[in-house]
């Protein structure tokens, strides 16, 4: 005795009941309540998602049957086919469990489906409509049942659904079946809304007097809606003929509402789903019903673009047929037309991605619908695909998305193992949500989290354990992600290109199509270079074919995809003998990722590349992409200048380190890594060291000339302007003055010599770039000595100086030279440009001279908004601002004694001198501005940096460069706003003009 | 290429047109239009027609700017004036750029913008305006402008020029699908006013802008001369438009509210608080020229103080009285703006400014019961009546320090008309006016 109960709890055991007493004491009562046993309740068990649940669900029926009298039809089940489906309905959905104890005559549901009728075969709506009395002939039935005529649409409504998931769950082959119950759920959410409507009727006496069509919008409407689900509709509507058209819109509009609520409604028999109505035009703002017309005009003249791409789905699904397909036929032309907007495509991707973006973090690897690799990505791609291609092949244009993906394979769009791959993991993901949601009949796309559930999951869909189930989970969602690009892009390779037989290749028409649809302005001149760069039996070749799919959709999603390609054609022509350039390319998760966006976006750093290929190398290694510190810049010039003593080759060097750190700085610019400011920075170290470099250079060159062993003098340099507050811009000269000290009588001529020889060394013509010295800045500008003694310029400063030299030496920062003249320097100039007070003179003529400039300095017939240095509210307004509260401060607080804008103004802001606001809008345009520099210096199109272009289409590079989503016209108009703000600041805390004046 | 689209194409062809003209409107409010053959029409539509957009900046235009004329085919009308057969028909055109983004210096753009604004908070926005014009005897320079006619307010002139110009100018605006709500002689001798049906602020923009076009081709045709001329005649009452507004919600008049004071629901009253507090900052748009200030200004019934009152007409701002049951027309009536306001403009920041006391949730001052003209300076003051800005002078200044304008019209439109309006302002400076002449030369 006691050997069989074991024996049977462990039979119990593998069949994968977790509670193998109580599954025991349930079944007892089972035999208690129904006086029948089972043959073999181990086996029965075993094909149950949850046994558990299963066992006591079948055990609240049966006491349900037996109270209602109808146990026989219970009994009669046993050892059936059907019997064994009701078994398997339990097991997997709690909640059509209930429904049987709450109506437990309809368990004779199960011996009545005829053998050989598929749920596919049911005329929902006709059923539907019969359940509340209403003639299915009619063109608008009404219902005439007596009593709760919701609840007996909603009990048919749950008889039909328990039909479909008895059969889906029955099915050995879930996935084939996938799209017969998408189908028939749409249909029979169809059918409710159809009832509900005939039940609206009947409490409406006018209901003649309108012509409302339900449409179905998302899944509904593509006939492939989930067991649970908002179901998305819109209402159209017509007056019917003679009726006045407020008056039938307003009982449309009762109508309409009282559809919905038959349908998701609370009541005593629960509600079905949520109708949402709020694809509509204005959304939830809007009017409910509109009529077609009304409809036609918000598209044509309001309509988003994901607006149209819903209106892809759009199906009349209930209420009056001629109107629904009025309406469809009335939109469907929208939506092939919305394809040709400019940017439609990039438009569309911008919104998957902010969907994305919204699914919270740690649901993310978990969502079915949303997350990464999920069946929006599956329907995305497909979506996208028949719109780019449906404008000139209508046999894309079905609702439908494996339907659709059918018809792109057959017409060649994606390759036939890509169309097999995403058709299978369409269907697998969906197996999963309708198992999910049929347990509770809850709207939930989340893989489960907890081992019970998860166990239930992989037993309902067919999968041995939950690891293996695991296992296809991952390998599926990757399989989503990564066959976008290539179901989208690697068709566009020519044939010979293709990586095997069975992949498409699109005619020459179709690859300009998608190339165009992506943002190429020359497809023709595209696909040329992708077939240079793919072609042929090379290794390059081949690897080139892997890259190219992903890479072209980089380009595309950059400010020149033309250009990028182009680009990156030239490159890889140039370092077709790296071996190790493709393999990075390949291998390293980013680089051809970034190298893509630097080619498509910066001109100036596509030209650094390819003038130093090599330098390609730095994207396999974000590292590499970090500006240098200046001491190991320091270090690495200290080592050039020991190595060599030819002048010439020391100086080439330098350049050529200088050289390297400027692409360095501007690729990572361009991929966000840095900020402008933080670039600044590093392009005037590089600048620092070239030039100390070249001041030691010119040292050795002219003692050697005069035949001397040493000069007999000190010497510095200190750097000016934007190069002395350490702002300089990619393509800025240096602006520095040259200081000497010594007692010798040639030291004067000698000083001239080194500075002219500085100068000559920084500009001469030679394989690496110049660096432009200007040294205007100095005392008495040119008429001055180019290098003059410290005790001549601090006589000067003390004598002579006006205000604004004062102003300039703020910025003064000696960048090179003897440390201990360097001290004494600054010590002098500190006592100028920190005075112990501004004289009302000094401020006067400041603000004179900063006025003469706003009208004199501006190029002619430039837009004064336009330009970013000199126009209201530009850099010079916000540093003459700053400049203005040193000048008068920083005597008394030290911490104004900065070269450096930003640092300045926020001590100025810590101290109370400007007020915070302020000193915000301040900063706003400043960085603003910097930014834009930055940008319009990287894109290398403009031969004028610091005017803002007036085409809205290289201002939205600009905004792609700098990072920021604005479109070309926000772009302008948030530099209009922040240059209009900075300038009222300007002329308050500058120019001391009071509001208004 | 929608159904719209192609009811255009084939009208030019059975109605043998010859030229379309593409029309958009400066910063000023003037017509601007661009002649493409019939041939072009399939093109402007696919693509927009380049043109060098700076004609939108007004008088002060700095550099050249490419940009797409876009035609709406929804405005398509054959122009009445230039014949039945082989005629010339328009089209309002949306002004873009090269790629495809709306034109941030278009008049046009700049209303549809807001009114898309308004209509993510649930609002469709609706005016109506009254037009007041002057028929006058072709000018010669140098001679005062001359009315056609001395009657009054309402007064029906037999056999006068100004009854048939109404009756043939009506004709033509109803051919051309405006539909006229009203039209009767004004109080000064000349004056003619007529009102145009409620419509969405968009189509009653455009409409306005073809309203002036066709008042002024029927004035010529008979020989007279119209003007939208704020004030044309010293001694006679300036032009205004004032504009009926009212907000929708769907099919739900948003003013209305059964039983509440004046019928006005809490988003009307809101509105109003918004018009009254944001005024100042924006009669520099609605009163745009220099003349406008001296209607302002002149008396009559013109609104120079900031206040509302049902049914007070020297209040800015009037709730018209309905008809009990008539909820869907409550409507506020803004009385300041002139006939040479640009339509486009004047609207975007009419609505900006009520949205904003909406937003804010302004609360309505007490209404004015008063004749505001008829009160002290000191009375006024006291009952907190601010004056609106007496000059253009004075207005550009307040409209400089806007927020709510530079926002609603954009930076760049924002510009261009502070632009204008500085160097307009600077040109009249520089007059010297009979009235000086006659006051100071004889004595001084």
């Amino acid at each position: 005795m006691s050997q069989r109960e074991i024996s049977f709890a462990t039979q119990l055991r593998r069949a994968g009941v977790a509670d193998t007493a109580r599954a025991e004491a349930l079944l007892g009562h089972l035999r208690d309540v129904t006086g029948a046993s089972m043959e073999d309740p181990a086996t029965a068990m075993s094909y149950l998602a949850d046994p558990d649940s299963g066992l006591l669900q079948l055990l609240r029926v049966a006491e349900a049957a037996r109270d209602a009298g109808v146990l026989d039809s219970l009994l009669a089940l046993r050892d059936t086919r059907a019997g064994a489906k009701l078994g398997v309905l339990l097991g997997a959905s709690i909640a059509l469990g209930d429904f049987l104890v709450r109506h437990p005559e309809h368990i004779a549901d199960f011996a009545a489906w005829p053998e050989a009728e598929s749920f596919a075969d049911v005329d929902q709506r006709r059923v539907l409509l019969e359940a509340v009395g209403a003639d299915p002939a009619s063109a608008a039935p009404v219902a005439t049942v007596e009593g709760d005529a919701v609840a007996a649409m909603r009990v048919a409504y749950r008889r039909q659904l328990m039909r479909i998931a008895a059969d889906d769950l029955f099915s050995a082959q879930p996935p084939a079946m996938l799209p017969e119950v998408a189908a028939a759920l749409a249909d029979l959410a169809g059918a409710a809304l159809e009832a509900g409507l005939a039940i609206a009727r009947a409490d409406e006496p006018d209901h003649a007097l309108t012509r409302l069509a339900i449409i179905g919008m998302g899944k509904c409407g593509g006939r492939e809606l989930n067991y649970v689900s908002d179901v998305d509709v819109i209402f159209a509507a017509e007056p019917a003929e003679g009726a006045d058209e407020t008056r039938a819109l307003k009982v449309a509009t009762k109508l309409a509402n009282a559809a919905a609520r038959a349908c998701d409604r609370a009541g005593a028999e629960p509600a079905l789903w949520e109708v949402d109505a709020n694809l509509r035009p204005e959304g939830k703002d809007g009017a409910l019903v509109r009529g077609v017309a009304s409809h036609r005009a918000y598209y044509e003249r309001w309509a988003e673009t994901w607006e149209f791409q819903a209106l892809l789905k759009a199906r009349p699904i209930a209420g009056d047929p001629e109107v629904g397909e009025a309406y469809v036929e009335a939109m469907s032309p929208l939506v092939w037309k919305a394809v040709e907007r400019e940017g439609f495509v990039q438009s569309a991707q911008a919104m998957r991605k902010r969907v994305e973006e919204h699914v919270p973090a740690k649901e993310a690897d978990r969502q079915i619908k949303l997350g990464p690799g999920g069946l929006r990505d599956v329907e995305f791609t497909v979506q996208l695909l028949q719109l780019v291609h449906g404008r000139h092949d209508e046999s894309l244009r079905s609702r439908t998305t494996l339907e659709a993906l059918a018809a792109l394979r057959r017409g060649g769009y994606v390759g036939r193992p890509d169309a097999a791959k995403m058709d299978r993991s369409y269907r697998q993901l969906r197996v999963w949500e309708h198992r999910l949601q049929l347990r509770k009949l809850q709207r939930t796309h989340l893989m489960p989290e907890d081992e019970d559930a998860k166990r239930v999951l992989a037993r309902a869909s067919g999968f041995a354990t939950v690891e293996y189930m695991d296992e296809v989970w991952q390998d599926t969602r990757r399989d989503v992600r990564t066959m976008h690009l290539d179901m989208f892009y690697r068709p566009i390779l020519p044939v010979v290109a293709s990586l095997s037989a069975d992949e498409a290749s699109l005619d020459d028409a179709a690859a300009r199509d998608r190339l165009s649809a992506v943002g190429f302005d020359d497809p023709q001149a595209a696909l040329r270079h992708i077939v240079a760069l793919t072609e042929g039996v090379s290794r390059r070749a081949s690897i080139q074919r892997q890259l190219m799919p992903a890479m072209i959709g980089w380009f595309a999603q950059g400010a020149d995809p033309d250009a990028g390609l182009l680009a990156f054609r030239k490159l890889s022509e140039q370092l077709k003998d790296a071996q190790w350039y493709l393999k990075m390319l390949r291998d390293t998760g980013t680089a051809a990722e970034s190298l893509a966006r630097l080619l498509s976006t910066s001109v100036y750093v596509t030209e650094a590349l390819l003038r130093s290929a090599e330098d390609v190398t730095w994207l396999g290694d974000p590292a590499a992409l970090a500006p240098r510190p200046p001491e190991r810049l320091e270090r690495e010039a200290d080592a050039i200048l020991t190595r060599s003593d030819d002048a010439d080759q020391c100086i080439t060097a330098l350049r050529g380190l200088r050289r390297r750190e400027l692409a360095r700085s501007a690729a990572a610019d361009v991929l966000g890594l840095i900020d402008s400011v933080q670039a600044a920075g590093s392009v005037t170290n590089a600048a620092d060291v070239l030039i100390a470099g070249a001041l030691r250079i010119a040292r050795v060159v002219v003692a050697r000339a005069e035949g001397l062993d040493e000069l007999p003098l000190s010497m510095a340099i200190i750097a000016m302007g934007r190069y002395g507050g350490q702002e300089m811009g990619y393509t800025s000269d240096a602006d520095v003055q040259f200081v000497f000290d010594g007692d010798d009588p040639r030291a004067a001529t000698l000083a001239v010599k080194v500075a002219q020889t500085v100068q000559r060394l920084l500009k001469a013509p030679m394989a690496q770039p110049a660096l432009e010295i200007d040294a205007d800045l100095r005392p008495e500008g040119r008429n001055g000595p180019l290098a003059r003694s410290l005790a001549s310029t601090t006589e000067y400063y003390g004598r002579w100086s006006d205000p604004w030299e004062a102003q300039a030496l703020l910025r003064a920062r000696p960048c090179a030279g003897d440390p201990e003249l360097i001290e004494r320097f600054t010590a002098m100039i500190d006592a100028v440009r920190y005075p112990t007070e501004l004289p009302a003179s000094a401020l006067k003529q400041m603000r004179t001279l900063k006025a003469r400039m706003e009208s004199e300095r501006l190029p002619r017939g430039v837009d004064p908004q336009r330009h970013l240095k000199l126009g209201p509210g530009g850099l010079s307004d916000v540093e003459w601002t700053v400049q203005l509260l040193q000048l008068q401060h920083a005597h008394r607080l030290p911490g104004l004694r900065t070269t450096r804008t930003l640092d300045a103004l926020r001590v100025a802001t810590d101290e109370g001198l400007i007020s915070s606001t302020d000193a915000g809008e301040l900063e706003a345009a400043w960085v603003l501005a910097t930014d834009l520099r930055g940008a319009l210096a990287l894109r290398g199109r403009s031969r004028t940096p610091d005017v803002l272009p007036g085409d809205t289409r290289e201002l939205r590079v600009l905004a792609e460069i700098m990072n920021v989503r604005d479109t070309g016209a926000e772009l302008l108009e948030r530099h209009g706003r922040a240059t209009r703000h900075a300038r009222a600041v300007t002329e308050r805390v500058f120019f001391g003009w009071e509001d208004g004046a | 290429m929608d159904k719209q689209q192609e009811y255009v194409l084939r009208s030019v062809e059975e109605r043998d047109i010859r030229f379309i003209r593409l029309w958009f409107t400066d910063v000023l409010g003037v017509l601007k239009s661009v002649a493409i053959a019939p041939a072009e029409l399939e093109n402007a539509f696919a693509e927009g027609i380049g043109f060098d957009g700076s004609a939108v900046e007004g008088l002060t235009r700095v550099s050249e700017a490419d940009m797409l004329a876009e035609p709406d085919p929804s405005t398509f009308q054959i122009l009445p004036w230039r014949g039945a057969s082989q005629g010339v028909a328009r089209m309002f055109c949306d002004i873009s750029t090269p790629d495809g983004e709306p034109a941030l210096s278009d008049p046009r753009q700049v209303l549809k913008r807001n009114l898309d604004r308004a209509s993510e908070q649930g609002f469709t926005f609706y005016t109506h305006p009254e037009i007041e014009f002057y028929l006058l005897e072709k000018p010669e320079a140098g001679k005062l402008p001359k009315p056609v006619d001395q009657a009054g307010y309402f007064d029906n002139v037999p056999r006068g020029t100004a009854h048939n110009f109404r009756r043939e100018a009506i004709t033509m605006l109803e051919s051309m699908g405006i539909s006229v709500e009203f039209s009767h002689h004004e109080a000064g001798p000349g004056q003619n006013e007529i009102d145009l049906r409620y419509a969405d602020a968009l189509t009653t923009a455009d409409n306005i802008m073809t309203f002036r076009t066709v008042i002024k081709e029927v004035a010529l045709e008979q020989g007279v001369f119209a003007s939208f001329m704020p004030k044309p005649l010293v001694n006679g009452p300036g032009s205004g438009m004032h504009t009926h507004m009212s907000l929708f919600e769907g099919d739900r008049n948003a003013f209305y509210e059964a039983g509440a004071d004046h019928n006005l629901s809490p988003v009307a009253r809101q509105f109003i608080a918004g018009l009254l507090k944001y005024a100042p900052e924006i009669t520099a748009i609605t009163n745009q020229y220099v003349n406008s200030y001296k209607r302002l200004w002149g008396g009559a019934e013109a609104p120079s103080f900031v206040c509302w009152g049902s049914n007070n007409r020297s209040a800015l701002v009037r709730i018209p009285i309905h008809k009990p049951g008539k909820g869907q027309s409550t409507r506020v009536e803004y009385r300041a703006m002139d006939s040479a306001a640009n339509p486009y403009l004047a609207f975007s920041v009419l609505l900006a400014a009520g949205m904003k006391g909406i937003e804010e949730s302004l609360e309505l001052p007490e209404g004015a019961e008063d004749d505001v003209w008829e009160l002290s300076p000191a009375e006024r003051r006291a009952m907190g009546y601010e004056p609106l800005p007496a000059s253009l002078s004075q207005a550009i200044e307040v409209m400089e320090r806007s927020e709510l304008v530079a926002d609603t019209l954009g930076e760049r439109v924002f510009n261009f008309v502070l632009r204008n309006k500085r160097a307009e302002w600077e040109a009249y400076r520089a007059q010297v006016t009979p009235f000086e002449l006659e006051q100071y030369l004889p004595v001084l």
